[in-house]
């Protein structure tokens, strides 16, 4: 077991080169920036290449049916609605969730490779997707209509696909903090004065995971740690997920939290008075963080047909359309458009982050983690 | 709560030595322990980089946390737990009867539906309590916070309590009238004669809860998790969840257990020391003691306790369950067909948590007849190796399972075979002590009569020992059963895509906080713990 | 052919403590009764066990109507025996009734073929058994509401319903009071001659040893001291355990001289096969000794027993040796009153050379 995630985080780095730096590169450009693409992230690139089984086509919906084992790092709540969409264009097909981290489940895809239980993962952040793709976890598939996709939000040899981009934001509790005093950076959150007032995803959290590695490039080991452990002196109190962060915020317990922007609009929609802040959009400071959804057909997975039926489902207009209005998410679809109230991305300065380099280091990543005591 | 603590009414006798028999119980123990022993083998290859860092990180703080929340739930369990059963046991308490019961059913609530409650309740200015409370004042009111230490040990002790409410209401029950007698003759009044002689005489039923008490503290991972108190449990499962490397988790692991162990051999130790023999001949109860005065007060303490730690959690998640179903899209969502919806999660949780109790209760068969029929110390070993289950958390269990089955069994992975053999594992102690009981209580000489009147060992087996150890058996059975109903963390790890228990969907829906959607689900749970847990109460002589 | 065979029978339960069962060997015939006597631990049990096949031996063996059951190469479990076995605590199955208990054996494999598709025939033996016990009013009750006699005479009709070839009996009056003792005994030694069963029957009481038993076996230490009929256990007694077990015998000290024995209290006239000057014990009875009141006399009065009809005495020697003496109830003497004790025994008297 050791070597097996020794070997995996040997091969991160190379996989996370090929993970298409959605904002590598694109430190101002708006989206999608299709130019920002590292080489070796091209679908066509051979050493990144996890098979080379020919691209399958799509299934016609007549053979889709029986059940469809799913593997969503993404919270069940979140990706329930879309699947549900999706039974009802495909009745005949049972769908078997089982929803956790991404690391969790990666790990699980991992150790039943030669016994596939999966026929889809769904991960919250690239990085996982790319590191499975390169260990051959996938196969590849292009789905029906997703030409029009951009190219850094398919994998190496269309081993995984793009669903949607979310923002790193802190909300904050409009009843209890003045716009006067509204933080700007997320290094506000180690200011005294929020002691005991943030609230954030722990270290188990996909989403917060690939903050901290895009931080660890952008500013090295030492601020990164030196910002963790002002979370940490700060109090900052760490959930194992975002909606604990949203709901505290919302309900006042906390006056910030750091988390993904939808979670702002979620918690706005139960009739809280919150507020969304963009962080870090002055000059010199590293930009917006975003991070992207994917999707990916197991290798081996038992029913090929619904499992093409699904990633055709997710990428389609329809199913783009229920990610952003259903969860306020930016859909990768040219043309979709964004939920009411929701900021175009093109009217933010993006955080330049060099994927490639990230990702030689996201075991010391997690090491970091571990070292700082993040929970 | 179901330990014989005497010793066995006959003597018994072996027949000729059964090799088989023994060799099927080697396998037995073998089966129970190679999840322990690969866990220290991990532990102890694991680098020496991983342990350094560990020690140097959280190895102390974690144990730490998890020492103090051991240590204060079960002073505080010991507290709530004897005090309730002396004054339902001892005194004039009126109602005393159905107060027993109702002291006992907190058993049927896993303590992290109960965090789930108080944590809606009570979280700071998020809670229905502070809430209420602010609007009704206009600015927040401090209330007790269900978060961190205290709030862990409060939660922790309200909903353990029973396990020593049981074992010492018991022991009270059982005591003889003569004992505080001759105490008083001698001199002593009545205070000095509970301390002096009453409390000390509970000693074996009090360490006996007292252990539980402790390995359960130590195994809880959801209250933990919810009220963000880090514990070893808790810590193994964010590592084993949110990491790829698993030696770290091992490490932990390794050390959770042997701290695990060092409890269970401790009791073991003290216990075999404080194995007091009941007196014989005409037992007479003791006499009740008048409350006068006094009586409002207890009554008040009593209900005050079965209010928090029964009538309120149920109220509240029955409210909640009615608010779910008047809601027509959250009624979709809970009860819906399919694998997440309400009645494929209880199909789930019946049938895997029966199973289980099926296999403990049949594997724990060859080890409790080995044991009880040919003491030796290679018996004793074997029956003390199934203990050990006790001491592996589920998180650990899950850890193990997902190593070991992964190389050995890949064919079980990621089935819900797998959930069944965690529960197996955890629960085998509890099946294999009340065997033991069940066969202890069985005279050997009605095993050889049936051979001596032509039956063969397993015609013997069918027609004499099984139809007299059965409620014996069955209470086992029910003690597995209730136990598994409420296992969350291995579950959690180790379930397949699809596969939900009742006690998992309270948690999806619960972490995230939707507490109203986890409340149907929940309210389930209870009502089906309970059948076990009446049944077992049933057996036991306080409710006779 | 003998019905029991038992040659050089060695059992032990570890390798460190002497053997259970040392090198035991005895017979039975047909229709005898044999009873095992001797203290607790003596080995008495385990040999029972042994012969029914609830222990497996070290060595030896053991034969049942000539058919080897048990050696050191071949071992058939007990349901293969064909014995019948009454335990100490009588091992009735709550579950069944008196009737299931008893008719239990009767439907077993083993005895399928005799009364094969004929419950009627399985009923009509039980019966019969349970009437030849006295107790076919209780066939439809649960052990559980019977009395002690009457569960040990269900105990005894589950053993002999198959008509067992041997009959084992394991201390089976041990859990019954004292007078219902006396009259199960006696009745069940009538059942058992009735049915011309062969018996070996274990028991710690020497009294009902002599009573049950054709023939007694007298063991110690896992090894048999005496066997033989009551009368030759009882008046010539082996060895000194067996004068000391089965006649609460005490032990005068003497020397062999060329008319007798010289003892403290006289010349016991009686030839010895010994050497002069031997130091000998003498096996006495308190019904050997007599004795009256002498102010010169060799004994002192130390204490009196009342026992009925009779009256034990308990008398210390000059030498300090005690021995006890019975008389009628209506001789009384007082303590402390010194007296004269003699030997008054109409018959020879068991004499062991003392071991140094």
């Amino acid at each position: 077991m050791r070597n097996l995630s020794q070997f995996l985080y040997r091969l991160l780095p190379i996989l996370l080169i090929s993970a298409g730096g959605l904002t590598a590169c694109a430190p101002i450009s708006p989206l999608p920036a299709a130019e920002s693409q590292t080489p070796t992230s091209l679908p066509s690139q051979p050493e990144a290449l996890a098979n080379e089984d020919p691209i399958a086509e799509s299934p016609t919906s007549a053979e889709v049916n029986g059940k469809l084992v799913i593997y969503s790092g993404r919270s069940e709540a979140l990706i329930q609605p879309v699947l549900d969409a999706f039974r009802s264009k495909y009745p005949k097909v049972e769908i078997l969730i089982k929803a956790g981290s991404n690391s969790a489940l990666a790990n699980a895809l991992i150790e039943e490779q030669s016994n596939p239980q999966a026929d889809i993962f769904i991960t919250t952040e690239m990085f996982t997707a790319q590191s499975l793709a390169q260990k051959g976890i996938f196969q590849s598939y292009f789905p029906k209509g997703a030409e029009s996709l951009s190219a850094e939000f398919i994998g190496p040899n269309q081993t995984w696909i793009g669903l949607t981009r979310r923002a790193r934001v802190i909300m904050y509790n409009a009843d209890l903090v003045a716009p006067e005093e509204l933080p700007a950076s997320i290094f506000d959150l180690t200011n005294p004065k929020w002691k005991g007032q943030v609230a954030a995803a722990g270290s188990t959290n996909g989403g917060m995971q690939a903050h901290i590695a895009a931080m660890r490039k952008l500013l090295g080991e030492e601020a990164t740690a030196n910002w963790l452990k002002g979370l940490l002196a700060n109090n900052v109190t760490f959930f194992g997920g975002h909606t604990d962060v949203r709901k505290a915020v919302g309900a006042g317990e906390f006056k910030l939290g750091l988390v993904n922007h939808y979670y702002y609009h979620l918690q706005k929609a139960e009739g809280s008075n919150v507020g969304i802040i963009y962080p870090d959009q002055d000059e010199g400071q590293i930009g917006l963080l975003t991070n992207i959804t994917a999707a990916a057909i197991v290798r081996g997975a038992q029913n090929l047909p619904a499992a093409q039926a699904l990633l055709d489902f997710l990428v389609s207009p329809e199913g783009q359309k229920l990610f952003a209005e259903g969860n306020y998410e930016y859909p990768l679809l040219p043309g979709v458009p964004l939920r009411e109230g929701v900021t175009p991305l093109e009217n933010f300065r993006l955080a330049a982050i060099d994927i490639p380099s990230i990702a030689l280091d996201l075991e010391a990543t997690f090491k970091l983690m571990e070292v700082v005591g993040l929970p | 709560m179901l330990r014989a603590i005497k010793s066995l009414p006959f003597p018994s006798k072996p027949l000729p030595f059964s090799s088989q028999l023994a060799l099927v119980a080697g396998l037995v123990a073998l089966f129970v322990a190679l999840p322990l022993a690969y866990i220290f083998l991990r532990a102890l290859s694991a680098n020496p980089e991983d342990w350094l860092r560990l020690l140097q990180t959280r190895l102390w703080r974690l144990m730490g946390n998890t020492l103090a929340l051991a240590g204060a739930v079960t002073s505080g369990t010991l507290i709530i737990g004897v005090s309730m059963a002396w004054l339902t046991e001892r005194t004039d308490l009126p109602g005393r009867r159905a107060w027993r019961w109702m002291l006992a059913l907190p058993l049927a609530i896993p303590p992290y539906i109960g965090a789930i409650l108080h944590l809606a309740l009570l979280r700071p200015r998020g809670g229905v309590i502070p809430k209420f409370l602010e609007g009704l004042f206009g600015f927040p009111v401090p209330t007790p916070s269900p978060l961190g230490f205290w709030g862990a040990a409060f939660i922790l002790t309200i909903f353990m309590f029973p396990y020593v409410y049981l074992l010492s209401g018991a022991a009270f029950r059982s005591q003889h009238a003569m004992l505080e007698e001759a105490a008083r003759s001698l001199g002593r009044t009545a205070w000095q004669t509970f301390w002096q002689v009453t409390l000390p005489a509970l000693r074996p039923g009090l360490l006996a809860g007292a252990l539980l008490v402790t390995l359960d503290v130590l195994a809880e991972y959801g209250t933990v998790a919810l009220l963000r108190y880090e514990t070893f449990s808790s810590a193994i499962f964010a590592q084993l969840y949110g990491r790829y490397d698993r030696s770290a988790a091992s490490i932990l692991s390794g050390v959770l257990v042997s701290l695990a162990l060092l409890v269970l051999w401790s009791e073991i130790k003290l216990q075999g020391q404080a194995r007091f023999t009941q007196i014989e001949g005409n037992w007479r109860p003791v006499p009740l003691i008048l409350l006068g005065r006094w009586k409002l007060p207890a009554l008040v303490t009593v209900l005050l306790v079965i209010a928090i730690s029964l009538l309120i959690p149920l109220l509240v998640l029955l409210a909640w369950t009615i608010q779910a179903v008047l809601d027509p899209q959250t009624l979709s969502q809970i009860f819906r067909a399919g694998p997440q919806g309400l009645a494929q999660s209880a199909w789930n949780s019946l049938w895997t948590s029966a199973l289980a109790a099926l296999f403990a209760v049949t594997l724990s068969l060859p080890v409790a007849r080995l044991s009880v029929r040919y003491p030796s110390p290679y018996t004793h070993f074997l029956a003390r190796l199934c203990q050990v289950g006790y001491a592996i958390p589920g998180v650990v269990i899950a850890l193990s399972l997902i190593l070991i089955i992964n190389r050995l069994v890949p064919i079980l992975s990621a089935t819900p075979h797998l959930v069944v053999i965690a529960y197996v594992l955890r629960n085998m102690p509890q099946a294999v002590r009340a065997s033991e009981s069940a066969i202890g209580r069985l005279s050997a000489s009605l095993e050889e009569a049936s051979r001596t009147l032509g039956r063969t060992p397993l015609q013997t087996l069918f027609e004499i020992t099984l139809p007299l150890i059965l409620p014996g058996l069955l209470a086992g059975g029910a003690l597995v059963f209730l136990t598994s109903l409420k296992e969350l963390p291995a579950t959690l790890l180790l379930r397949p895509a699809g596969f939900d228990t009742l006690a998992v969907r309270v948690w999806v829906w619960a972490s995230d906080g939707y507490y109203i959607q986890a409340a149907p689900a929940a309210l389930i749970l209870l009502l089906v713990s309970a059948i076990p847990l009446s049944f077992l109460l049933h057996r036991t002589a306080m409710f006779q | 052919m003998k019905t029991l065979e038992v040659q050089n029978l060695t059992k032990r339960f570890s390798s460190t403590t002497q053997p259970a069962v040392n090198q035991i060997s005895f017979a039975l015939e047909e229709g005898e009764i044999l009873a095992l006597v001797g203290p607790s631990g003596c080995g008495k049990t385990t040999t029972l066990r042994l012969i029914a096949g609830l222990e497996r031996p070290d060595c030896g063996s053991i034969l049942i109507n000539g058919r080897l059951v048990a050696s050191e190469s071949r071992f058939i479990p007990p349901e293969k025996r064909g014995i019948g076995l009454v335990f100490q605590d009588h091992a009735l199955f709550p579950h069944l009734t008196v009737f299931g208990n008893v008719a239990f054996g009767l439907r077993s494999r083993r005895n399928e073929s005799r009364h094969k598709s004929a419950p009627n025939a399985v009923k009509a033996a039980v019966l019969d058994m349970l009437r030849l016990v006295g107790i076919d009013f209780l066939a439809s009750r649960y052990p559980h509401a019977l009395s002690g006699g009457e569960r040990q005479r269900v105990a005894l009709a589950r053993a002999l319903a198959p008509r067992p070839s041997l009959v084992l009996l394991d201390e089976p009056f041990s859990s019954l009071d004292a007078d219902m003792r006396l009259t199960m005994r006696e009745e069940v030694r009538k059942i058992l001659k009735s049915m011309q069963a062969t018996v070996v029957f274990v028991t710690h009481d020497q009294e009902e040893a002599l009573f049950m038993g054709d023939r007694l076996a007298v063991f110690q230490r896992g090894q048999i001291e005496q066997i033989g009929t009551p009368d030759e256990v009882f008046h010539t007694p082996a060895t000194r355990f067996v004068a000391k077990f089965m006649g609460d015998s005490d032990f005068l000290r003497g020397k062999i001289s060329s008319n007798g024995i010289q003892t403290e209290i006289g010349l016991l006239l009686q030839p010895v096969s010994l050497p002069n000057s031997t130091l000998v014990e003498i096996a006495v009875r308190a019904d050997d000794i007599d004795f009256e009141p002498d102010e010169s006399g060799n004994a002192v009065i130390a204490a009196r027993f009342f026992r009925g009809a009779l009256n034990l005495y308990r008398l210390q020697l000059d030498s300090g040796q005690i021995l006890h003496a019975l008389k009628m109830h209506t001789y009384l003497v007082p303590v402390g009153t010194r007296v004269r004790a003699r030997i008054s025994a109409g018959h020879p008297l068991a004499v062991f050379e003392k071991s140094a």
